[in-house]
């Protein structure tokens, strides 16, 4: 169970982006955070795995208090947690492997991972991550090489690496094709049919109602909604999104 | 049948390779279709054993020896279609590389310990740059004296600015003691008291007569103190016997508020500004030089006829070898032929400059987009025009870019073509620098720092403008 | 009405900027001294320089040497004049004896064809004085006009000899001395470049990342780091090698040394600043994952910083290899060894043959060092 208790993020230049946000993520819940660009659901993310210091409030997970945590516990708790971007952040000059290994990074001592020693369970485990998301073949190619679509699924495989109990997924799909969008967010539910929690921001709220259990929105940095996904009629949605707003769909590609 | 070789190249007898390769290294290599890699090994092995036959010391032969074994495995390897890993010949070369280096270069680190104290008289003085002088009021007075004495010897008293000075006797012979008498001087004032001979020659009247003797007057001003003739005095003196009138002088000074360039302060300023002049002469002359040149030698305009062909490979030669001659080579020869100062270092840097902008010029011609000159063709416009709307709007961003970056350098290189003789800040410095006057050196390094640093700032600046 | 002002204050600025430019030059023709008058009156001395650089010391010969001697007493009847040899070769002069000042006419005969002869007197001392030079004609016969001094006179009971040298090469070219010294020199000032570049290139990786605003933060320790590092790498940057070389000369002792140790320096400041520029524009997307992982901060580099940035790395390196070739020419001539300082040696004694051994090798080494780094750069970047 993940709890965030009145959490406030005031940035150095005075910019608020989150104002008293408190909510609770009960284990194998696809919670979907939604709101505007700027609203503050990249911030309130990356305030989970301190990724960015929360200014005030805290996060509790399984009651363990995430922001009073040491350095060397923050570590322990974040291999954990995996988190997947929408710029996908993979290491555009190393092989495929390379960036999924990196995902071991937290289990592993500095001075083998450094010298770029990896155990044979650990090498297998990669290639198995590779194979669920489809592109074990790619393994030896510079990431570079890959496509959009590619490099997020070998963030999804780096995350897996992590053997995690909590996904953060950042806008996993902003930058995909629409196409692309849905067989990224499948392997997200698979995931989380598997027993893992997802806590992922989107912007399409087609995509919201396919996917999500629980939902959240954030409208310049406070929470103006919490509930399920059906419950988001025209006027909730121009309260969250504003009165110029028009829904638009990800894709028209029906699935089943 | 090409397709069946390339799909498999490996089909190559693996002992013929390596008996090839035990020959000559690389051979192998290159009979096993793995030619680039051939012809690296064989030239690597050449230079390992000409540098460790050059320096003749057996041991460096183990690095070529380690190449010659590995390059017959790789060989049978390369037959065989594997490629070896080349780590190890790497290592040997790297470690022969590094320990000759090591060993001709003379390192040496127990000597910057050693020469700690070399250092230390180094730095310290870059601690108090030389570059202002305390200002001084000065109050001095004089009193004439006969060496040796003659019939009739003057008066030994005189009244200068009101301070009255008498000296007895009012002659003497070499070594003899005088006693010296002051009144009016600033009360509580260390005074030097100096022997001037008749052609001005000032003499030290203190210990060994060698350092300065300093009394420091009562509280009314007035001073009372006896010293010896000087044995020099009468050195210069065409005829010893003869007498003649010498002068003590009294001098008092007192520090004043307020600073002035001192002595070196002054030649850091002249060198400096030599400097900035020596870079910009020579930078424009450099890229006037250039310009023309640089149409010589762009291939897409000489390449059509083997006339302008050839003047394109003579130019690019001559460019190519006076590139690879630093301008402080170039200067040390035109020192010689029209002698030391700026001049010898101003044509040294504007050949460089020419020689290095031509090159980088050339290469913006070449790289022209021919484009544009197609579309003013096309709407039936001359040469000229051509020219003037669709070559040089390319050309001149880049060129000016180019240019500027040249004059960073070159600003540089003027602060130390005076080394060699070529003028600006670093004929004085190197001076300083063999004199040990490191008060002198720091205030030059701090000249040299603020005014690359600000150059550098302002090029930079227009650079970002143009681009 | 308004458009006419504002011509008016362009024309006047512009007007004013050309003044300025125009006296910028007036003064640097001025302070630079620039004569080209002298430019062209040495224009003869340039040409004999040039023709002696164009025609470096490159081989000699092996000769086969030859001294013809007879004794020539001065002033007459101090000492016994020689009898002429018997054998085939000899030289004779048109008097046995001669008094200072007078001018004697020397013959050989039986000497090797079209061959320079060095006439010289060996004084009584055992030291030889040059008197001229003489060429054979194609029988082997020479006659020369040479002078008698002074010093030639017989001192105590030892007279005078006058000799005839001829040196012939025969069999084949030997590198001369020149090139000898000029190959080690050359092969010094490599590795200087050499030495210095990875020293230089071991201690700026790591500064490199005190002087990157994005590793650095925005901490109060942070910036402060940043600004101090930074200063000390464009202060440091802004001054030559030679300049470096000097100073480190006085401190170790003149020598490859201190060469080394200038150059490391500068190497350092430079590529300090230019890998921290590196390292300033790496994407920060794939830091954040490798952190969000769990990692260390040494994995976080490892993984995420190193992988970025070793393709600049290893151009800069190169590009700095080039520049450190070059500069290690020149760092001999205030001391920092190399070829710098056979050739200004060369150049103070007057030998522009030699000077030109040593600047062909410097272009041929510059060339193939560029021709190298090029072909490393094409396949490593």
């Amino acid at each position: 169970m993940l709890q965030i208790e009145h959490l406030t993020k005031v940035y150095p230049n005075g910019t608020v982006a989150l104002k008293d946000v408190t909510f609770t993520v009960q284990d194998g819940e696809f919670l979907v955070i939604i709101g505007l660009s700027g609203s503050g659901k990249s911030t309130l993310l990356r305030c989970i795995n301190r990724l960015i210091e929360p200014t005030e409030g805290r996060v509790l997970w399984d009651g363990a208090n995430i922001t009073r945590a040491s350095p060397a516990e923050l570590r322990q708790l974040r291999r954990h947690v995996g988190m997947v971007f929408q710029q996908f952040n993979v290491v555009k000059r190393s092989s495929v492997m390379t960036n999924v290994l990196s995902g071991r990074l937290g289990y592993v001592n500095s001075f083998s991972s450094v010298l770029g020693l990896w155990s044979k369970s650990d090498r297998e485990r990669a290639l198995k991550a590779l194979e669920r998301v489809g592109i074990a073949d790619k393994a030896d190619n510079r990431a570079d090489a890959l496509s959009g679509g590619q490099q997020q699924r070998v963030g999804i495989a780096r995350t897996l690496m992590q053997e995690p109990k909590l996904i953060l997924a950042d806008e996993p799909v902003a930058s995909l094709d629409p196409v692309l969008s849905h067989s990224i967010l499948r392997y997200l539910e698979q995931l989380n049919k598997e027993g893992i929690t997802v806590l992922c921001s989107l912007h399409f709220l087609d995509l919201v109602h396919r996917y999500a259990t629980r939902v959240i929105a954030l409208k310049e940095g406070v929470k103006v909604f919490e509930g399920l996904p059906k419950e988001i009629d025209r006027a909730k949605f121009k309260e969250i999104y504003g009165e110029e707003a028009q829904e638009v769909r990800a894709t028209t590609v029906e699935e089943g | 049948m090409a397709a069946r070789l390339s799909s498999n190249p490996s089909k190559r007898s693996s002992i013929t390779a390596g008996l090839l390769s035990l020959i000559l290294p690389g051979l192998g290599q290159i009979y096993a279709r793995q030619r680039y890699r051939g012809v690296i090994v064989l030239f690597g092995a050449f230079l390992a054993v000409l540098i460790a036959f050059w320096y003749g010391v057996p041991a460096w032969y183990a690095a070529p020896a380690v190449l010659w074994l590995w390059n017959v495995w790789d060989a049978v390897g390369a037959a065989r279609g594997k490629l070896r890993s080349a780590f190890l010949p790497l290592l040997a070369l790297l470690v022969m590389g590094y320990g000759i280096g090591w060993q001709v270069t003379g390192i040496d680190f127990s000597a910057l310990i050693r020469n700690l104290d070399r250092a230390t008289s180094i730095v310290i003085p870059m601690f108090h740059p030389d570059f202002f002088s305390g200002v001084e009021t000065t109050n001095s007075a004089w009193a004439p004296v006969e060496v040796p004495c003659g019939p009739n010897p003057p008066e030994a008293v005189n009244t200068v600015n009101g301070i009255h000075v008498a000296i007895s006797p009012n002659c003497g012979k070499l070594n003899q003691e005088l006693t010296v008498q002051a009144s009016g001087l600033w009360p509580d004032t260390p005074t030097n008291i100096q022997w001037a001979t008749p052609i001005g020659d000032i003499l030290p009247l203190g210990k060994g007569f060698i350092t300065d003797l300093y009394v420091t007057t009562d509280a009314q001003g007035n001073l009372d103190t006896t010293i010896h003739i000087p044995p020099s005095a009468l050195s210069a003196a065409p005829d010893p016997t003869l007498p003649l009138e010498h002068r003590i002088y009294l001098v008092q000074s007192r520090p004043r508020p307020g600073f002035q360039l001192s002595e070196n302060g002054g030649y850091v300023v002249q060198g400096i500004i030599q400097t900035i002049f020596l870079a910009l002469i020579s930078t424009t002359f450099g890229a006037l030089g250039a310009i023309p040149i640089s149409f010589l030698a762009a291939r897409n305009l000489m390449g059509g006829h083997p006339l302008t062909l050839s003047i394109y490979v003579i130019v690019r030669t001559l460019l190519n070898i006076l590139r690879s001659i630093e301008p402080l080579i170039i200067a040390i020869i035109f020192v010689v032929i029209v002698g030391l100062g700026p001049f010898a270092g101003a044509i040294a840097i504007t050949l460089h400059t020419i020689a290095a902008l031509g090159k980088l010029y050339s290469e913006v011609i070449e790289g022209i987009d021919p484009g544009p000159l197609e579309a003013i063709r096309a709407v039936g416009g001359n040469w000229i025009q051509m020219v003037r709307y669709a070559v040089i709007p390319q050309i001149v961003p880049p060129f000016a870019s180019f240019t500027l970056f040249r004059w960073d350098i070159n600003v540089r290189t003027s602060t130390i073509i005076g080394f060699v003789g070529g003028g600006g800040i670093g004929f004085y410095l190197y001076q300083w620098i063999i004199k040990g006057d490191f008060e002198a050196v720091s205030s030059s390094f701090i000249a040299i720092a603020v005014i690359v640093v600000t150059l550098d700032f302002v090029s930079a600046r227009v650079r970002a403008r143009l681009v | 009405m308004d458009a006419r002002r504002f011509n008016l204050r362009r024309w006047f600025v512009t007007g004013f900027l050309l003044l300025l430019v125009a006296a910028a030059y007036g003064i640097g023709y001025r302070e630079t001294e620039i004569n080209p008058v002298k430019l062209i009156t040495s224009l003869g001395k340039s040409q004999a320089i040039l023709n002696d650089l164009l025609h470096p010391d490159l081989f000699t010969h092996q000769t086969h040497d030859t001294t013809l001697d007879i004794v020539f007493p001065v002033p007459c009847g101090s000492a016994q004049p020689t009898q002429l040899p018997d054998n085939q070769a000899h030289i004779f002069a048109n008097v046995a004896c001669a008094n200072p000042g007078d001018t004697v006419s020397v013959s050989g005969t039986g000497m090797q064809p079209d061959t320079d002869v060095k006439i010289q007197w060996l004084l009584p001392n055992g030291n030889a004085l040059f008197s001229k030079l003489a060429r054979t004609d194609a029988h082997g016969n020479f006659t020369a006009q040479v002078q008698v001094r002074p010093i030639n006179t017989t001192t105590g009971g030892i007279p005078s000899h006058l000799q005839a040298l001829t040196a012939v090469p025969f069999g084949g070219l030997l590198p001369s001395q020149a090139l000898k010294d000029v190959i080690n020199n050359i092969i010094v000032t490599v590795f200087i470049a050499l030495l210095a570049t990875t020293a230089g290139t071991i201690i700026a990786a790591p500064i490199s990342f005190l002087a990157a605003r994005n590793i650095m933060g925005h901490s109060r320790l942070g910036t402060s780091i940043y600004v101090i590092v930074r200063s000390i790498l464009n202060i440091t940057r802004s001054y030559d090698s030679l300049v470096l070389a000097t100073v480190f000369a006085l401190w170790v002792g003149f020598g490859a040394f201190a060469g080394v140790l200038a150059l490391t320096v500068i190497t350092m400041a430079s590529l300090g600043k230019l890998f921290s520029e590196a390292v300033e524009s790496i994407d920060p997307g794939p830091l954040e994952a490798v952190s969000a992982t769990g990692a260390r901060p040494i994995q976080v580099v490892v993984f995420s910083v190193v992988p970025q940035i070793i393709p600049d790395f290893i151009s800069y390196i190169i590009y700095h290899w080039d520049i450190n070739v070059r500069i290690s020419t020149i760092l001999g001539f205030v001391g920092g060894g190399g070829i710098g300082f056979y050739l200004s040696q060369r150049i103070n004694v007057l030998e522009y043959q030699k000077a030109g051994t040593a600047i062909w090798a410097i272009v041929l080494v510059v060339w193939a060092m560029d021709f190298f780094s090029a072909e490393v750069r094409k396949r490593y970047t």
